[in-house]
């Protein structure tokens, strides 16, 4: 009848624009409606999700306990039972119901225990794993990429530092041409003093030269008798005489500074090279003035 | 089919007439007849005039059992009591009949300790009869068993032991039935019974001695009894209390008594070989049909008891065993094998089979065997003999209670550790033996638990609180049971109870409570019972009360289910179950079925004895009625309400056991405790009933409810009020629908008002 609706247009009355349904829902609407929608809801669910269902219900009723509004709970109450309390004069009454366990198998005693034992020891093992393959390739990779960062540092450092004497040098020379060789340590550049200290090292070790002294012989009290004072040189100090040490503990200049991370180090020496040389280690470029037109920056990404 | 009521349930139809039975007449009251203590002296009964009450040794008791005159009766002493006397005197326990008599005599509490096989049963009442001369004093002694075949065998037996009658000296009593008599001095029992009687009776005060046998089995009603008896002790100074009990664990005993002394007595047994699997079974079923044949084929002679948990399992087991053994056979390999199952629904005649002989050695030489498939009564109650191999998967059928969903239950449970001791004993009977636990060492000792849990742990005690309450027990709170029950199991119990009126918001038992106390049955059948003369069906109830109290009256054989089906729908009511077994219990009291009753129920695939049982139980009910003054009355059949009528008394007693349609109308909801259930396969129930009474909810893999009738909400709204008070329930499906029948009550009404 695909021609009614035309002819019930016709004769209603009914205005296009108002909607069919008022706004508001009845409360018998909406009965309605909250059935229809719950049971399409129940009826989407499948057997077996229905079951699942039926089972969780049943646990979670299993696992709640009696509520003090039970009736029998007020009538044990007047006997003097409290919330807490067991029955009768026994010491070791039970406080909850044995639990239901319903069997769904045949399998046999221990059967589910060992299936659970070896779920989880699978898991265990399997974390385990996954554990050690994240350090082996995380953690590793990550040390890997940071030696190689540190090393790269070092050496970009020690270039720096070996230009930086250079450049430094070079200008001293354009200034003042009398030979200064043999300024003090304590007197260069704590950027490349190390540079120095080594290369005079070297030198002391060729010439035999090499002086003991102890950082704890000046910790040593002067109240102490000679037998301590000689105790500790000559049982102790032995211990703390390197020669690096001893150049290190006179320096503590230097100290702070090597104490820096090499790549801070490196920051400083090159903000050395730039501001005072208007050198950029990464273009390995002397710019004529401060501007450094040019240079893309001051870090190595940047170039 | 539906079945015309016939006129057999009383003389004239709706209005029966009052019946005062006289209190002799009934068996629960039979403690009543307080004739005056006559001497039941025999007239020669020197032997024992020469015996001093609670001084005698086992030299004199020996010299009097020895004759030529029967002590008690006085007659001659027959053939066969002297040659069972020679029997008994090699019992184990006779040894001890010394220290047993000069304990018993010191003390008034005794923890006894016997084996299976060592003779306690029959043998210690006997020696108390000669001590205690119980009949001198117009007293008995009393010996409760938790099952009834047992009371009835054990007193068999020790009337032929006595060379006495059974109901004369030595009688039984058993719920429904009473075999005892004036002369009555040993007196078998259930337990139950002890205790329906101590209701009327709180001190117990006809007997002399109580021996509660089998206590480790730890019976609801045993437990009770013990609460009980630790009472009456101190009140009743001439009382003498023994417990006797079959495992070594009796020192909780001994502490729960007092520190009561204890005297054990071996068995006789022999060692007992113990194998574990080396690792679990993927099915215990399977892995015990394994372990049989592999038995059969290795092991010498000797037969075999294995354990397994229902009847189903049991008989496919059985099916199978008997095809590969005769595989077997046929191949040459194996000697003749006969199998039988045992369970406890098994007809009796059945369950005797057990007993017949091993078959002989096969041509091949190899040993004839037997093989016993039996559930857990084969663990402590029955003794076979000739069992070498005992096969243990290691689970039971155990019943299970939870308060918090109100769900009783069969439940395929692991054993407990004695309840494994207890089975691998089985193979030591005759010689030594083997058992073959299907389990690993591991999981006995980290698996099982202990002890089996107690009845009172795993019961609904609803029935016991109106016992309690009956017997005098007022503090229920501070009972002083052996192991006493989650808190949560009494509240349950009481709060299903006041809703029953059988007790009251105090907490003491109504009137209703009262006369619910005077019926052997759960509280809800007594109410529905006591209450179904107001819905003018009384005759109906009552023999529903009888057919839902016996075992299942259908029949459904495994080969045959499709037969047996059809047979049912003859009788089937599309509303359902309750009504469905009306019909067939007034088919079967009809002309037609009662010319042959025996052959008719096995065409229509019902169980005789079932049917027979409830005919039975419902005579015993009907006489409490009568002596309550209830009336009994029918509907005439051609009322439309006939039905009806039924189907409201049914909500009389269990509207606490409805539940009511989901919206996808295939699963229903119990109301209050919200769970998902299914209708059980078997029910009959032929419409899309919205609201249904059940009564049972059975916990298996799915939630079933079994045995379910239509009703309707009105019904409930208006006979459980209290019950059905809205206000009480969760939000949800049940009290909207609940509300709107409320709402659609209150508009009819009002409709009604003004048309007026």
């Amino acid at each position: 009848m695909a021609h009614s609706d035309e002819e019930e247009d016709y004769m209603s009355m009914v205005f296009e624009d108002v909607p069919k349904q008022p706004q508001v829902e009845t409360s018998i609407q909406r009965a309605a409606r909250r059935r229809r929608e719950e049971r399409a809801r129940l009826n989407s669910r499948t057997k077996a999700e229905r079951a699942a269902d039926a089972e969780a219900a049943r646990e979670a009723a299993l696992a709640t306990a009696l509520p003090e509004t039970n009736k029998g709970f007020k009538m044990m109450a007047k006997l003097g039972f409290k919330q807490g309390d067991t029955l009768g004069k026994s010491e070791s009454a039970r406080k909850d119901p044995i639990q239901v366990v319903v069997k769904g198998d045949k399998g046999g005693i221990g059967l589910e225990s060992d299936k659970k034992r070896k779920k989880r020891e699978q898991w265990e093992q399997a974390g385990r794993e996954a554990k050690r393959t994240k350090e082996t390739e995380g953690d590793y990779l990550a040390h890997l990429r940071q030696a190689r960062k540190d090393k790269k540092a070092e050496t970009d450092l020690d270039n720096a530092q070996r230009t930086a004497e250079r450049l430094s040098d070079k200008k001293a020379e354009g200034q003042n041409t009398s030979e200064n060789i043999e300024t003090p340590l304590e007197d260069i550049n704590i950027l490349w003093r190390e540079r120095a200290r080594n290369r005079l090292k070297e030198q002391r070790r060729q010439r035999g030269e090499i002086t003991r002294v102890s950082r704890v012989e000046a910790l040593v009290d002067a109240d102490d008798d000679d037998d301590t004072k000689i105790a500790h040189s000559r049982d102790i100090v032995p211990f703390y005489t390197t020669l690096e040490d001893d150049l290190i503990d006179e320096d503590t200049e230097l100290a702070e500074f090597k104490a820096l991370p090499v790549l801070d180090r490196l920051h400083k020496v090159l903000i050395y090279l730039r501001d005072t040389h208007h050198y950029c280690y990464w273009c390995g470029h002397q710019y004529r003035d401060a501007e450094m037109d040019g240079c893309p920056g001051e870090t190595g990404e940047d170039h | 089919m539906v079945v015309k009521r016939d006129t057999y349930d009383d003389e004239d139809g709706a209005r029966a007439k009052r019946q005062k039975v006289e209190p002799q007449d009934n068996p629960y009251l039979a403690h009543w007849n307080d004739e005056p203590p006559r001497s039941r002296k025999p007239a020669n009964s020197d032997r024992l005039q020469s015996l001093t009450r609670h001084a005698t040794t086992a030299k004199q008791a020996t010299a009097a059992e020895d004759g030529p005159l029967n002590p008690f009766t006085g007659r001659t002493l027959s053939g066969k009591y002297m040659s069972i006397l020679k029997t008994r005197r090699d019992l184990p326990v006779h040894q001890q009949r010394d220290r047993f008599l000069k304990l018993y005599q010191e003390s008034q509490i005794l923890v006894f300790v016997g084996e299976t096989g060592s003779g306690k049963t029959t043998q210690i009442p006997q020696f108390v009869l000669f001590d205690d001369l119980p009949h001198l004093n117009a007293k008995m002694v009393a010996c409760t068993q938790p099952r009834r075949v047992a009371a009835m065998s054990v007193a068999q037996r020790v009337a032929e032991e006595m060379d006495v009658e059974l109901g004369e000296e030595v009688g039984y009593s058993i719920r429904f039935e009473d075999k005892t008599g004036p002369n009555t001095m040993l007196k078998y029992m259930t337990d139950g019974m002890l205790l329906r009687e101590a209701m009327h009776d709180n001190n117990l005060s006809r007997y002399s001695t109580i021996i509660l046998d089998e206590a480790h089995e730890r019976t609801l009603a045993t437990d009770i009894l013990m609460g009980l008896l630790k009472e009456v002790v101190l009140r009743r100074k001439d009382l003498k209390l023994i417990i006797m009990s079959a495992t070594l664990d009796a020192t909780k005993f001994q502490k729960y008594f007092h520190d009561a002394p204890l005297l054990a007595v071996p068995g006789r047994t022999h060692p007992v070989e113990i194998f574990y699997t080396p690792a679990p079974e993927r099915d215990y079923v399977e892995a015990a049909l394994r372990t049989v044949m592999q038995i059969h084929s290795t092991e010498g002679e000797g037969d075999i008891l294995v354990f397994l948990t229902g009847e189903e399992e049991i008989e496919d087991a059985c099916r199978k065993i008997s095809l590969e053994a005769q595989e077997g056979q046929d191949e040459g390999s194996g000697g003749p094998l006969v199998v039988y199952p045992l369970y406890g629904t098994l007809p009796p005649a059945q369950q005797q089979r057990i007993f017949s002989p091993a078959p002989g050695p096969g041509r091949n030489g190899r040993p004839g065997r037997k093989v016993i498939v039996s559930t857990n009564i084969a663990e402590t109650s029955l003794t076979i003999d000739g069992i070498v191999f005992v096969v243990d998967p290691g689970f039971s059928k155990q019943k299970v209670y939870n308060p918090r969903i109100r769900v009783e239950s069969l439940l395929v449970s692991p054993i407990s550790k004695a309840s494994a001791q207890q089975r691998a004993g089985r193979a030591g009977r005759t010689r030594p033996g083997k058992c073959f636990r299907l389990y690993t060492e591991q999981a006995f000792k980290h698996e099982l638990i202990e002890q089996t849990y107690p009845e009172v742990l795993r019961s609904n005690l609803a029935s016991t609180v109106l016992e309690l309450k009956k017997l005098g027990v007022d503090d229920l709170v501070h009972f002083d049971l052996m192991d006493p029950p989650a808190p949560e199991t009494l509240m349950r119990a009481l709060e299903e109870l006041n809703y029953l009126a059988c007790l009251d918001d105090e907490g003491e038992l109504t009137q209703l409570g009262s006369l619910a106390s005077q019926f052997p049955l759960d509280p809800a059948l007594a109410v529905m019972l006591i209450t179904s003369p107001e819905f003018y069906c009384s005759n109906e109830i009552l023999s529903l009360t009888a057919l839902i109290s016996v075992p299942q009256i259908f029949v459904r054989p495994a080969a045959n289910r499709k037969r047996a089906d059809e047979m049912k729908d003859l009788f089937a009511h599309p509303e359902g179950d309750h009504l469905t077994m009306l019909n067939v219990y007034h088919a079967f009291k009809g002309d037609d079925a009662q010319a042959n009753p025996k052959q008719w129920c096995h065409d229509h695939f019902l169980s005789y004895r079932a049917l027979q049982q409830a005919d039975n139980v419902r005579m015993q009910l009907k006489r409490i009625m009568e002596r309550e003054e209830l009336e009994l009355m029918s509907t005439p059949f051609e009322n439309k309400k006939y039905y009806e009528n039924i189907q409201r008394a049914l909500v009389a007693g269990f509207f606490m056991q409805v539940a009511k349609r989901d919206g996808t109308g295939k699963a229903y909801i119990t109301v209050k405790d919200e769970q998902s259930v299914l209708l059980h396969p078997s029910t009959v129930l032929a419409r899309d009933s919205d609201w249904v009474v059940y009564n049972e909810f059975v916990l298996t893999t799915k939630n079933y409810i079994r045995t379910v009738t239509e009703v309707k909400a009105e019904w409930l709204l208006d006979i459980a009020p209290n019950y059905y008070d809205l206000t009480t329930f969760k939000k949800g499906e049940i009290k909207r629908s609940l509300q709107a029948v409320i709402t659609k009550a209150q508009r009819t009404a009002m409709a009604k008002g003004s048309r007026r």
